[in-house]
């Protein structure tokens, strides 16, 4: 019984940093139109920023974060200007080839920016829990887990009843009406870069104390919000958050349960399957082709 | 059906969700014979060319084929990708070429079939494809040359006039020795003189290939001229099917949409 | 004026010959590339930069059958890497399993057939980034296969002198069969290119561009949209392990940890820089991607290989999306700009 709670709790947290990850994914795939394969690696690239911080100039993780986030909102703005606005009218295949490039770069600087060795990222709150059903709920997962939910309710909010969320909402559906319409799209389009930057950071920062902050340290979280993205259907936005969970869920229980090296490999299989069955997700639709 | 009918719509329904974009269609086409789908936007037309070209294959009703042997197919028993083995080949209101190819590329495209050659041998480059590869090489151009845009042959379709690719989807359909024909709005955007050496392809096009020739225009004067008979439709249903002076003079299609009659 | 005209009929008819014959081409670079086999012998060159070039041989292979995929039929594969790995640990595992090198070949060639139409028909409902994600999941797992399970032998599969066709024995420690095996690396890519050539100017290659430029109009033309896809998967993961085997052949082991995502991305960059459907583009891709930054930058500024590729295929997308193989004229305009502008030095100097 304690497994489960502990399953439960651990799943929590990790379907958190998955959502925070895939809900950045979804952001950038619906409002600026590119599949951008390089969240994880922007995200890690922030979360070093913290770790510096942190370890190197001794900082609290409070004051770390921050920063951190500030930094990641710029290098979402940076990445928008510099790199996908010029190449707003190629093709997708494009787009993402620039995506892929920007991973070449950031794993090409991080050793020169901040060194090989790998650096350890501290808690929000280092020690203490409370005891539920016998097993123990750090401060720390209820933390960042409340503050994943806060801060993913308070974008649904603003995308839903603010006037810039509408914005966004209508750039997502249809581009070059909303820019007739006088919709200031390029600024959505890069709202929606600094945006995912700064969930992408927030996931490493939540998910590094529990190895430490290197290179490919958010593989599994960047492979997880792109499964989470597609499984959840990449045509709203609740639907990756919502399908981030529940991997998250079926995962831990799989290595659990199953096979702590090959359970994560289970759960994405069965999920290629689903997505056999129903390629556009758990709440996805097939749109209609007009020849 | 008659004997030298070549394609029977019977009493179709396409249905998307609550929307009944095609409402108990009936056509008959007949060999030779060149007729014209009209009707106003949303009338249902494409969803026509899509039903019988099995792009869609959930509507109600039948879409049969008579083809070359005399045998009657129900179309619907065929994948998208066998219907121009039948001998039906269409062209798309949206250009659909590779841009990326040359013209003649593109045209070879439409003999896609006719090759019985497969990938390990085109990896090798046996004697049998290159004896195909130049067989059907020769077949494209002619076809060109019939088209009047042999010294084009070469050229990128990327960067091409409008009125050109144009050309080249038509004269990809012909590389398939086509029984019938369904062109999808061939006159848009072309200018007076373009429509005009439309209409005389068309007319080659039928006599040369003995060819039946379906088209969707908005064109009325290029309609009215060209077409032996006019089905008129709106909201998916048949208004009414007849002559080009039948049809003008239809009171029910004049209210639908012929307004102030010729466009030109 | 006779001699001059005969030696410039000689040169039209020569330049004529290799203009109608692309596989002349290509045996003739293939030739011209032999040159390097020998040059470590004579003390010309280091016996590591024999090694890039073996290295940019192998990546321009695999990136052949990425070019198909990318290029052709517009479908990006992150799991390349993973699949040069497979053939490099593949035929680790058989030749130490005692079968003769042919066979495991053999072998290697046969699973890269059932592996690519494998996931061929899974890709077939998938679009665009789903199809990444699918490919991104093979490339992870195929990593973690690599490096967990135990009969890969953890670190990596050591090979030892291979003998082929029966009886020549090849041991990389002999500089002579070392640079056989050189030989042979280039003459596998010297197929390759005449294979993917004869592939592109077919009926499958025509094929292979409709279904990805017009998927309606293949359709319509009796384009088989599944059995195209299934193909270009079998042939891009069979030229991948390919690769992989030259790899083990090479430097006779076979590592687990070296086939990563990121080897994945420096291979679709090799594609991208290169130029879709090019030839010569992908040993141009390989070069530049590879070869520059392990050739010359390494020594000035470090490992920058990555931000290099990052940056060099992002300037590819933006100003040649065809690839740096169609800048010739650009480079060529920039030459005659450089060159003007020495001429009008020694003018003002003359003045």
């Amino acid at each position: 019984m304690d497994n489960v709670v502990r399953i439960l709790f651990n799943s929590l947290q990790t379907g958190a940093v998955y959502a925070l990850a895939a809900l950045g994914i979804v952001l950038i795939f619906r409002a600026g139109k590119v599949t951008n394969f390089a969240q994880g690696m922007i995200g890690t690239f922030n979360a070093y920023v913290a770790a510096v911080f942190f370890r190197w100039l001794g900082w609290s993780i409070w004051a770390a974060v921050p920063i951190a986030l500030v930094t990641a909102f710029i290098t979402g703005v940076v990445i928008d200007k510099i790199f996908i606005r010029p190449a707003q009218n190629s093709k997708p295949m494009h787009k993402q080839i620039i995506t892929l490039g920007i991973i070449m770069i950031l794993t090409g600087i991080i050793p020169f920016i901040f060194g090989v060795d790998p650096i350890r990222l501290g808690r929000f709150f280092p020690t203490g829990g409370v005891d539920i059903l016998g097993t123990t709920l750090r401060f720390n997962t209820m933390f960042t887990v409340a503050l994943s939910v806060a801060l993913m309710g308070a974008i649904f909010w603003f995308i839903q009843y603010t006037r810039w969320g509408l914005a966004i909402r209508v750039t997502a559906s249809n581009k070059v009406t909303s820019q007739l319409m006088g919709v200031p799209t390029n600024t959505v389009t890069m709202m929606a870069w600094a945006t995912a930057a700064m969930l992408g950071a927030l996931a490493g920062i939540i998910i590094a104390p529990q190895s430490s902050v290197n290179p490919t340290f958010m593989l599994d979280v960047q492979v997880s919000a792109f499964f989470a993205a597609v499984f959840g259907g990449l045509q709203t936005f609740f639907g990756p958050v919502f399908a981030a969970f529940i991997i998250a869920l079926a995962r831990n229980s799989a290595m659990f349960y199953l096979s702590d090296i090959w359970g994560n490999a289970i759960v994405y299989i069965l999920i290629l399957l689903f997505l056999y069955f129903k390629p556009y997700g758990l709440f996805g639709e097939a749109p209609v082709e007009k020849v | 059906m008659s004997k030298n009918t070549v394609l029977k719509i019977d009493d179709v329904v396409m249905r998307f969700g609550g929307l009944t974009a095609v409402d108990h269609l009936n056509l008959e086409i007949k060999e030779g014979e060149i007729v014209g789908l009209i009707g106003p936007n949303g009338a249902g037309k494409t969803t026509v060319f899509n039903c019988i070209t099995q792009f869609y294959d959930s509507y109600e009703g039948s879409i049969t084929f008579n083809n070359e042997d005399g045998e009657t197919i129900d179309l619907k028993s065929k994948k998208v990708t066998e219907i121009i083995d039948l001998g039906l080949v269409r062209t798309f209101q949206n250009i659909e070429l590779i841009p990326d190819l040359s013209i003649i590329d593109n045209v070879m495209i439409g003999a896609h079939n006719q090759f019985k050659t497969g990938l390990v041998q085109h990896l090798l480059s046996t004697p049998k494809v290159r004896k195909e590869e130049k067989r059907i090489y020769d077949k494209a151009l002619d076809v060109l040359a019939f088209m009047n845009m042999s010294d084009l042959k070469d050229q990128m379709v990327h960067g091409q006039p409008y009125g050109i690719l144009k050309k080249v989807e038509v004269a990809r359909t012909l590389m398939s020795d086509p029984r019938l024909i369904i062109l999808d709005e061939p006159a848009a955007g072309l200018n007076d003189s373009e429509t005009d050496e439309l209409e005389t392809l068309i007319y080659k096009i039928r006599d040369e290939y003995n060819a039946s020739i379906l088209l969707i225009e908005h064109d009325m004067g290029f309609v009215m001229n060209i077409c032996d008979r006019i089905a008129a439709i709106n909201f998916g249903k048949n208004i009414a099917t007849d002559t080009p002076a039948k049809i003008q003079a239809h009171p029910n299609v004049q209210e639908a949409y012929l307004g102030k009659g010729d466009d030109e | 004026m006779t001699e001059k005209t005969n030696s410039t009929i000689t040169k039209n008819t020569i330049i004529t010959f290799f203009k109608e014959r692309p596989w002349a081409q290509y045996i003739l670079f293939g030739v011209l590339l032999s040159s390097i086999a020998f040059l470590p012998q004579i003390g010309v060159m280091r016996n590591s930069t024999m090694s890039i070039f073996a290295l940019i041989i192998i990546y321009t292979i695999a990136a052949f059958g990425l070019n198909l995929l990318l290029g052709f039929s517009a479908l990006i594969s992150l799991a390349t890497a993973g699949f040069i790995g497979g053939g490099a640990l593949g035929i680790g595992i058989f030749l130490n399993m005692g079968l003769p090198f042919e066979v495991a070949v053999l072998l290697v060639i046969l699973s890269g057939i059932v592996i690519g139409a494998f996931i061929g028909i899974l890709s077939l409902k998938s679009q665009g980034i789903y199809l990444a994600i699918t490919t991104l999941f093979v490339q992870e797992i195929l990593r973690q296969i690599y490096t967990s399970v135990g009969i890969f032998g953890g670190e990596r599969i050591d090979i030892g002198t291979i003998t082929i066709l029966g009886g020549i024995e090849l041991n990389r420690f002999n500089f002579a069969h070392r640079s056989i095996i050189f030989l042979i690396l280039i003459a596998v890519m010297v197929i390759i290119m005449i294979i993917f050539r004869n592939l592109i100017k077919s009926r499958s290659g025509r094929a292979f561009m409709a279904m990805s430029r017009s998927k309606s109009a293949a359709a319509a033309m009796g384009v088989n949209i599944m059995k195209y896809r299934v193909y270009a998967f079998i042939i891009a993961t069979v030229f991948a392990m390919l690769a992989g085997v030259l790899y083990a052949m090479y430097y006779q082991s076979a590592p687990t940890r070296a086939w990563t995502l990121d080897l994945s991305l420096l291979l679709l960059a090799m594609v991208v820089a290169g130029g879709f459907k090019s030839v010569f583009g992908m040993f141009l891709g390989a070069f530049v991607v590879y070869g520059i930054p392990t050739l010359f930058l390494e020594d000035i500024f470090g490992d920058v290989s990555e931000i290099f590729a990052g940056l060099l295929i992002i300037l590819v997308v933006l100003f040649y999306p065809q690839g740096l193989i169609h800048s010739g004229p650009d480079i060529k305009k920039g030459f005659k700009k450089i060159v003007g502008l020495f001429r009008k030095k020694e003018v003002t100097q003359d003045e």
